[in-house]
Parts: C-alpha cells; sequence; structure tokens
C-alpha cells in the first residue's frame, strides 16, 4: 500500500543540505598534525587515494567499448531505468550500461557513504534536491553548466532549481508535481459535478459533502496524506511564503482549512493515518477517499495497477485548490534529476547519456511509460496523454498545465535542518498537541535560534 | 532492582580477585598466556571497531562533511552541543527511555526464564513463543503495536474504557509515545534476554537446590539463597547489555513514531543518525557520540565498582 | 484399611498439583496468543492482497487468501539466491563469533595478568556506540582495504564483537577455578583445560551465544545494505526491503517473505533450546 514506509518518509524528508560549519581560522599546526595522525588512519582516507581515477574524461569518447555505471533506486519497481538504459544503449551500442541497484528506502544514506569512500560510480541519480546540494557544496559532482546551456535543456521544467552560484551539476529528467486526484465513481454517486478550479473553501465544502458512512465503510470525502508538505509546501508556494525564511505565519490559513477538514471528519485524522501507517494510494484505489491532492508520481502506479487488476478505480486529476482571488493555477512539484560523479571514469558516456535521457528521446521514453518528463512540451504531452488508461477529460489534462510550479524545498545549507524541526513541528499541530499559532510560534523561534 | 545483582558472601566473583600468590610467580607467564587467548578476538576487534571509534573521537573535534579534509574546531562541536535543544531534549528521552525499559525488561526476561527453565509438555514450543517477538518483522511489530495503542479504535484503550479511564493518545500524544514504545520494546526483547537467563540457570548446580530443600526452605528463600547467587554473573552480563541497548536504540522507536510526535521520542542514536548522515555534520555527531560513550562508560564503571564492592563484603 | 489411608493422604496435593499445572498452562496460553499477535498479523497479511493490508479495523482472518504469494515470492525476486547467501553468511559469523568469544573470554575470565579489565571494560564500553556513529570512518576504512562489496568485508565487521566476548565470560565466572586447578595439577596447559574442561561444561551458553548471533546475523539489514551492492550478494533482509519501491510498497509481499524468512531461525531455536535443559532442570524453580 502506501508508498515510502516510515523510514523511507523521513528519509526522504530530511535529508536537506548541510554545508560544513565555519572552519576556525589559524589553527596551530601540531593539532593539524595530531588530527592528520588520528583520523587518516580512516576518516581522511578517499582524500590520499583520490587521485587514482581523476583523468576520467579521455575515456568513453573513442570507439572502444565503455561500461558507464548509474546508481539507480529499486529498479524493480522503477520502470523508467530500464526504459532509459535499453533505448540508450540501442543508439549507443557500444556503450554498456551497468546499474549500481539500491534499495530505494534508503538510498540516500547508501549513496552519501559510498560518496566518502570515494566511489567512482559515473552517474548520480539525485532522488531529492537537498542531497544535491549536499553533495555539490562538497565537490562531489562535475559541473556540467555546459550541458544545461543546451538549447533543449534549457526548457527543461524545475532545472532552475539546480542552480548553484549560476553553475548546474544535474539535469532534471522526471518533474513531478502536485495535484488533486479524485474518484469519478464516488462523485457520481454524491452527485457531485467533477472537481475543477476551486478555492481550499470550496473544496473543503465538498470533501464534506463526499463522506458517508461510519466506522469500517465509511468513505471519506478526501484524505490528506501525513507529509508535511501537504499543508506547508503548497502553502508556501500560494503565498509566496519562503520556507526557510524563519517566519512562518504564512501557514496559518492552510493549517485552519487542513483542521477544519480534518475536524469535520472530511479526512482520516492525522494521528490515525500515522499510527495506521495508511496508505494513500489504498485509500483512493480502494475507494476509501473520493479525494487526494497528490503528486503525479500517482498517475503511473494509478494505470499499472489498473492494468493488472489491483484495483477498477475510475479516476481523474483536477488542478490543487487556490486561494481566494488566485490568478492562475500554482502547485509545487519536486524533480528528479541525473548528475556526473567528480570521480566519474566515463565522462564523455556519462554526458551523452544525460544528454540523451533529458533530451526529446529520453522524455518521450519516460512520457510513455507513465512518467511526467522535466522535457514537458507538446509532444511528449501527446506522448503522454496517448498512453492506454489516460484520463481522456480536458479537466485532465488542464490540470497538466499548472501557471507555476513551486520547488517543495529551496536548496539551502540550512534546508535539512529546518525540515526536521517544521516536520516535528507539523505533527505537533496535526494531532492538536499545539495550537496553530502556538505550532507557529514555535516554528519560528526554533527555526531562528537553532538554525546554525 | 537492587535485589537481583545483590548477592551473599561466598557466590562466585564477577571481577575475580587475582590471588597474590599466582600473580607474583607466573606474571609474565600468565600475561602471555591470556594475551594468546584473547588476540584471535581481539585483532578483528580493534582492527575493525576500535580504529574507526577512535578516528570518530578525533572527529568529534572537527567539521567535517564526510568528503573534504577534517578541518580542527576544537571544543566547539561540544559547545554546541549543550546548547543545542534538540541533542539535549534526546539525551532526556534516552535517559527516559533507559529508566523505563532497563528494569521492565529484566524482570520480564528472568520471570520468563524461571517460568520456563523446568520439564514440562511443551517448553520448547512456549520458549519459541517467548522468542517470537525478536524474529518478528520490525516493520509488523510498529504496524501492530500503533494498532493497539490506537486512541480511538485501539484494544489498550478499550480495555482501559472498561474500567471507567480514558485511554491517553500514545503514540499520538507527547507525553504518552515514550511509555508506548517502552512497552513495546520491554516486550520485543524480552525473549532475548530470557535466553541469556535460561543458559545461566543451567550453571547453578542442582545440589545446592537439594541441600536447600533438606534444610527445609520455602521456594522464595531457595530463590533468595540459590537463584539470585547463581545467577549474578548472568544478571551482570544482563544488566550491562541492557544498559547499552538502552542507550543506542535506534530501530524499534525510528518504525514506530519516527522519533515523533514532535521530538517525543527523539533519542541520541536517531539525533547522531540525522546530524551526521542525513545532515553531513559528522564533527558535530561524533560529539554526540563522545557523549553517549561516556555516559554509557561512567554507568558501566560504576555497575563494575558496584558489583565487585558487593562482592567483598 | 491401609490402602484407603494410603489413597487418601496424596488426594489433595494430587488435585493441588493438577489445579497448579492447569492454571500455568492457561496462562501460558493467554500469554503465548498476546505474544503471537504481532506475529499473527504478519501472516495474515502475507495472505493478501497489498491493498487489503491496511484496512480499518484490522481483519484478522483474509477475505480471499491469497496463498500463491507464498508461491509467487520464489519468482519476483531471487529468493534462493539470498537465502543461500544469508545461511552462508550467518553460519560463518556466527561460528567466528563463537570460536573467538569463547577463546578470549577463557583469557578475560580464567587467566590473570595485567591490564586484563581494563581491556575489557574497553571492549564492553564500544558496544555502546551505535554503528551510526563510526559507519563512515569504518567505511572508508574497508574501501581502502579493498573490501566493500564482498561478503568477507561483513564477515569481518560482525565476527569479532565483544557480545560474544562478554557472554561467554560471565558464564565462565560461574564454573569453580578449583576445576581449572585441579586440571593444571594435572599437568593439563591452559588450551587443554578450555577444550577439554570449559568448553564441555559450557554448553548452555555456547548454545545461547550462537542462537542469538545467528538470529542477529540473519534479520541485519544495515550491514549487508551498506556494504554489499551486488544483486547475486543480498541477503534475506534486503530482498524484503525491495518490496519498498519509491513511492509504493509491496507490504504483502513483504510479509510474506518475512514468514518465510522466520522459518529458518525456528529451526535453529528448537534445535538449540534444547541446551537448556540440563542442571536443575525438575527440581527447586517453583517460585
Amino acid at each position: 500500500m502506501g508508498e515510502r514506509t516510515a523510514l523511507n518518509d523521513s528519509l526522504a524528508n530530511s535529508h536537506m543540505d548541510r554545508s560544513t560549519l565555519n572552519v576556525e581560522e589559524g589553527n596551530p599546526v601540531h593539532r593539524r598534525k595530531f588530527l592528520q595522525l588520528a583520523a587518516s588512519a580512516a576518516a581522511a582516507g578517499p582524500l590520499l587515494s583520490a587521485c587514482g581515477s581523476s583523468s576520467g574524461s579521455s575515456s568513453g569518447g573513442g570507439n572502444g567499448p565503455v561500461t558507464l555505471t548509474i546508481s539507480t533506486w529499486s529498479m524493480a519497481t522503477t520502470p523508467e531505468f530500464k526504459a532509459l538504459f535499453d533505448a540508450f544503449h540501442k543508439a549507443y551500442p557500444n556503450i554498456t550500461i551497468k546499474p549500481v541497484d539500491i534499495l530505494a528506502a534508503d538510498y540516500s544514506t547508501k549513496v552519501k557513504v559510498m560518496l566518502s569512500g570515494g566511489d567512482s560510480t559515473d552517474i548520480i541519480t539525485m532522488k531529492n534536491t537537498t542531497d544535491y546540494g549536499q553533495f555539490a557544496e562538497r565537490g562531489q559532482l562535475r559541473d556540467i553548466s555546459s550541458l544545461a546551456a543546451g538549447s533543449t535543456a534549457s526548457s527543461l521544467q524545475g532545472l532552475s532549481s539546480f542552480n548553484m552560484n549560476d553553475k548546474y551539476y544535474a539535469l532534471p529528467y522526471r518533474q513531478d508535481f502536485w495535484a488533486l486526484f479524485y474518484n469519478k465513481k464516488l462523485f457520481d454517486a454524491a452527485g457531485k459535478p467533477y472537481p475543477t478550479n476551486m478555492t481550499w473553501d470550496e473544496y473543503a465544502a465538498l470533501a464534506e459533502s463526499l463522506t458517508s458512512g461510519s466506522g469500517g465503510s465509511k468513505v471519506y470525502g478526501t484524505y490528506h496524506h501525513t507529509w508535511r508538505s501537504v499543508v506547508q509546501a503548497i502553502s508556501a508556494a500560494q503565498t509566496g511564503g519562503d520556507l526557510i525564511g524563519g517566519k512562518y505565519e504564512f501557514f496559518t490559513d492552510q493549517y485552519n482549512t487542513a483542521l477544519g477538514i480534518q475536524d469535520a471528519g472530511a479526512t482520516l485524522d492525522y494521528g490515525t493515518a500515522t499510527t495506521e501507517k495508511t496508505g494513500y494510494q489504498a485509500m483512493i484505489e480502494t475507494g476509501k477517499a473520493a479525494m487526494l491532492p497528490m503528486g503525479t508520481w500517482l498517475i503511473g502506479t494509478l494505470l499499472a495497477d489498473k492494468k493488472s487488476g489491483a484495483t477498477d478505480i475510475d479516476w481523474s486529476m483536477a488542478p490543487m485548490p487556490q486561494r481566494p482571488g488566485a490568478g492562475g493555477i500554482t502547485t509545487f512539484g519536486s524533480p528528479t534529476a541525473f548528475s556526473i560523479n567528480s570521480r566519474a571514469q566515463n565522462v564523455d558516456a556519462a554526458e551523452k547519456f544525460i544528454e540523451f535521457a533529458t533530451g526529446p528521446q529520453g522524455a518521450a521514453i519516460v512520457a510513455g511509460i507513465g512518467i511526467v518528463p522535466a522535457l514537458l512540451d507538446d509532444d511528449t504531452r501527446k506522448v503522454y496523454f496517448g498512453l492506454d488508461g489516460m484520463p481522456a477529460d480536458s479537466g485532465f489534462q488542464q490540470a497538466f498545465k499548472p501557471d507555476k510550479v513551486v520547488l517543495e524545498m529551496p536548496v539551502s545549507d540550512k534546508s535539512s535542518q529546518i525540515d526536521t524541526i517544521l516536520t516535528a513541528e507539523h505533527t505537533l499541530v496535526m494531532t492538536k498537541q499545539k495550537s496553530i499559532a502556538g505550532g507557529i510560534a514555535e516554528m519560528d523561534s526554533r527555526v531562528q535560534t537553532e538554525v546554525e | 532492582m537492587t535485589d537481583l545483582i545483590t548477592a551473599p558472601p561466598g557466590s562466585p566473583s564477577v571481577l575475580a580477585r587475582p590471588k597474590p600468590r599466582r600473580r607474583r610467580s607466573h606474571g609474565w607467564r600468565n600475561a602471555l598466556i591470556g594475551w594468546s587467548f584473547i588476540l584471535p578476538n581481539l585483532i578483528g576487534f580493534v582492527a575493525i571497531t576500535l580504529v574507526p571509534v577512535i578516528a570518530m573521537f578525533a572527529l568529534s573535534f572537527t567539521s567535517w562533511d564526510g568528503y573534504n579534509p577534517p578541518s580542527w574546531v576544537g571544543l566547539k562541536n561540544f559547545r554546541r552541543l549543550f546548547q543545542d535543544d534538540a541533542s539535549m531534549t534526546a539525551l532526556r528521552n534516552t535517559v527516559y527511555y533507559a529508566v523505563g525499559y532497563v528494569p521492565l525488561t529484566m524482570l520480564a526476561a528472568l520471570g520468563l526464564a524461571l517460568l520456563l527453565n523446568r520439564k514440562m509438555r511443551g517448553v520448547a514450543f512456549f520458549r519459541a513463543v517467548a522468542f517470537f517477538p525478536y524474529i518478528t518483522s520490525l516493520v509488523a511489530v510498529a504496524i501492530v503495536w500503533n494498532m493497539l495503542f490506537n486512541p480511538q479504535f485501539g484494544p489498550v484503550n478499550q480495555f482501559l474504557g472498561w474500567f471507567g479511564v480514558h485511554g491517553p493518545g500514545w503514540t499520538t500524544s507527547t507525553t504518552w509515545a515514550m511509555p508506548a514504545v517502552i512497552v513495546t520494546s520491554v516486550w520485543r526483547d524480552m525473549g532475548y534476554y530470557m535466553i541469556l537467563f535460561l543458559a545461566g540457570l543451567q550453571a547453578i548446580p542442582k545440589e545446592l537446590y537439594e541441600a536447600a530443600e533438606v534444610d527445609g526452605t520455602n521456594a522464595w528463600q531457595r530463590f533468595r539463597a540459590v537463584t539470585v547467587p547463581g545467577l549474578r554473573p548472568t544478571t551482570f552480563l544482563v544488566l550491562i547489555l541492557l544498559t547499552v541497548q538502552a542507550f543506542k536504540v535506534f530501530d524499534l522507536i525510528f518504525v514506530m513514531t519516527q522519533g515523533g510526535p514532535g521530538e517525543a521520542t527523539l533519542v541520541l542514536a536517531q539525533q547522531i543518525y540525522q546530524t551526521g548522515i542525513v545532515d553531513g555534520e559528522y564533527g558535530y555527531a561524533s560529539a554526540i557520540s563522545v557523549l553517549l560513550f561516556s555516559l554509557v562508560l561512567v554507568l558501566t564503571l560504576v555497575q563494575f565498582w558496584f558489583n565487585g564492592r558487593r562482592e567483598r563484603k | 484399611m491401609t490402602t484407603t489411608a494410603l489413597e487418601r493422604r496424596p488426594t489433595p496435593r494430587h488435585v493441588r498439583r493438577v489445579i497448579g499445572r492447569t492454571l500455568l498452562y492457561v496462562l501460558l496460553i493467554l500469554a503465548a496468543a498476546a505474544i503471537l499477535l504481532p506475529f499473527a498479523w504478519m501472516v495474515s497479511a502475507g495472505l493478501k492482497r497489498n491493498n487489503d493490508v491496511f484496512t480499518i479495523p484490522v481483519q484478522w482472518i483474509p477475505h480471499n487468501v491469497q496463498w500463491r504469494n507464498f508461491v509467487d515470492i520464489w519468482s519476483q525476486i531471487p529468493m534462493t539466491t539470498y537465502l543461500r547467501n544469508t545461511v552462508f553468511l550467518s553460519t560463518v559469523i556466527t561460528s567466528l563469533q563463537v570460536l573467538t568469544g569463547s577463546f578470549a573470554a577463557y583469557g578475560f575470565a580464567k587467566v590473570r595478568f595485567r591490564g586484563r579489565d581494563t581491556l575489557f571494560v574497553l571492549y564492553i564500553a564500544t558496544i555502546a556506540l551505535p554503528w551510526q556513529a563510526y559507519m563512515v570512518p569504518q567505511y572508508i576504512m574497508m574501501v581502502k582495504a579493498g573490501l566493500t562489496g564482498t561478503f568477507l568485508s561483513l564477515i569481518l565487521i560482525q565476527a569479532f564483537g565483544a557480545f560474544g566476548v562478554f557472554l561467554m565470560r560471565q558464564y565462565y565466572l560461574t564454573i569453580p577455578d578449583e576445576l581449572c586447578e585441579a586440571a593444571r595439577l594435572d599437568g593439563l596447559s591452559e588450551y587443554g583445560i578450555w577444550a577439554r574442561i570449559i568448553l564441555p561444561l559450557s554448553k548452555p551458553a555456547l548454545a545461547s551465544l550462537a542462537l542469538l548471533t545467528f538470529v542477529n546475523t540473519w534479520n541485519d539489514y544495515m550491514g549487508p545494505f551498506i556494504y554489499l551492492t551486488d544483486n547475486d550478494h543480498w541477503t534475506i533482509q534486503l530482498g524484503l526491503q525491495s518490496f519498498i519501491g519509491e513511492f509504493n510498497a509491496d507490504y504483502a509481499m513483504m510479509m510474506t517473505g518475512s514468514v518465510l524468512s522466520v522459518i529458518p531461525i525456528l529451526v535453529i531455536f528448537l534445535f538449540g533450546q534444547r541446551y537448556f535443559i540440563r542442571g536443575i532442570a525438575t527440581s527447586g524453580m517453583k517460585g
């Protein structure tokens, strides 16, 4: 069911980038020496052995066969990797791709440890922007600004998220954003028209009117998953609030909406959802919830599950509800990207792969398996909408053109620590152990004092 | 609790005092023999565990991102540690957890071992059952206990309701999440330590019980006079292991509550993981580790000293 | 007359004994049921379709029993390979831990020399550190030794723990020193005493050490996850985690696999627990 597990959840939500602490200047030499001695046995290891693989750029461009290594997560359940690799090998027969497959749940941990050990896997796939910030800042990734300047690359959705001091160390190939999924049958049964552009108040009223039944057979009007982004990221995107700014008053309206829906019983309450490890996918697929705000990655899952017979849901997607008076559709999203290890052995081949995967061919392949490519132009939209089982209504296609997609969490050296604090306070507000104002005051003061 | 590690004089020694007679004459020879026994394990231990641990100590005085050369920052990490609310919360929570977990697991494990240390039909089955929680998938454990503790539908609160008690929110409450986590941990680990107690019980000579019975003692007197002293080394082992285990607890809590709600169940090991591997501040994480290490070292030494003193009395 | 007296006298005692036994069994069976609840959930979830795993309220008996999960899992993931790797690792690590642990414990318990107790405390104190604390330095060291990605790295990391030394030392302390003295007078070397006197006497402790080490290795996830990369090297726990994808997880299959992975441990347990039945057995211990 579910989605990310507990472990996954907290890893995925709390990996934000931390740069090094300030270094005190003018250390006495003997201290440094002691340090070197004590730490060189283990800690400083990779630095000493770093040189062996630095001359990689010469290989891979020639005619000889090249084996390109790429880090992936859970290949068996992440179809885009195999599809991209196969197509690339067809286009470049002399380059063979060897995936370094890592379990999705702890991908971030393993990649961090691997890179600390001086690993030379050519391409490191960026599961989220926070890890990206850390890796780039430490110099573990290769500058690929020249690739980012290419004509197609510059039109990639979410590319700007990877801008670090006007340099790019990764290019996105996939860009998920948030929208409102809904179950058509439950709307039909309640005699309600399918949702289109709504304000949050209209959404809350709709959720309440779609709620029916009680106990084990209760059907909820909507389901809000337990991630803090469900409240915080959308509120930041739509109010223009800064998630790393240390002032969080802009959350107030969104928390009022979320708690109002919860109090009305129109969504599963937060406490139950966390303790029962409720899966959002099952909530929508089994008809327990009529609506579900979620990322577009769910589309691929829904298509696959309908195909395999795991669910018979008749679904579609509407834009996220907006604040009153908002012009256009604003939502948030998170890109996934490829980057080159600074210790890569086959730089030329790696660049070829990234160009391919983020270019039109790659985008068509990614779209072809139900995933939103970062290169979202009319061509790829056509491929995407033409997929078997994709809803054909115009509302769906409209939901696919949000006017503005804001990055889920800004890339910064403080993001990781702030994320931890915001998550902790989010659980307290949602379980009503703190008032909205109290929780926000705590977020403000903790972010301002604890984050260095 | 204290009773379990108290023993009357003459019980087997834990930190056996050297007998001067032998030590003087054969000092160097004994040392040679002693080291020859220890070396095979020691070499592996030093090379694989001790060296990285020493590196970790050194790193606690540095700022290190896990990749570029560490730079010396002196005591900065430690100053930050004592001003960091999250780390101090983690420290308090860890102590809270240990205070609940250690005695309860000890009693439960000892109780189980005594109950299942007899010849009876099906004893193998019941022993296996007691051990089952330890081998059940962590995910399943977390899910089921969260269900049991569910504030609305959970059996725990339903049970309390029969007595007119309005049950708390357990894992969704900052006050009750820690007790809930402790109960789950005790439940999970009691079978593990039962195994150690069962092994320990086999070492007590049958004759001692027979002699005590001839003396007309009752079961409780026999427990005090024979079982408790005979189990002393095992009890000491379990006590230290439990303390150590309690201070480095991570997996179960992380899967069950992720340290929440808020920071109600955030423990030191999770804080080390969070600041080190997740945030990439290995220097600071190492400083927390050093704090954890020192704490457990002091506790261990106190337990050793206490144990040794009991003996000499 | 005499027969009646003989028959009458034991009766109350006999009745009390039967009642006591019955009560004990009722108590044990109730406790067993309570303790097994999460395991029951695991089995039940393993027999469901994934979307039926989490329902409110809990569905203890699946409506739609999926026995085929237990067949499908063998083809969905390379279970046989994972099983073989796990058995190999657990066996080697357990053997090494028991062997070096019990050997070193003799040095700590029965041979007296300077610095012994300090070294011992150092041993114990390092058990207190969570692995996350020194994981990265250790990994870097292993990279430099060229061992990452091999079984050997994992064996080295887990085989020389202090746990076994501690456990065995505590047990040896309960064995009277007089036994060793007598053996020394008979001309046995210290190694001979260890092999011929101490080891045979410490079967319960050896059994418990072997059992606990085996279980811990079998269920370890983080160690193999960090050190083993090639799918051919994966262990069962990694295989089970592979049911958790980026956005969705197949908890039903994961539980199916968990049930399967418990079975070998159970066999080892039932075999090993026989060693906990010497010494006092029936006498005493009724308190």
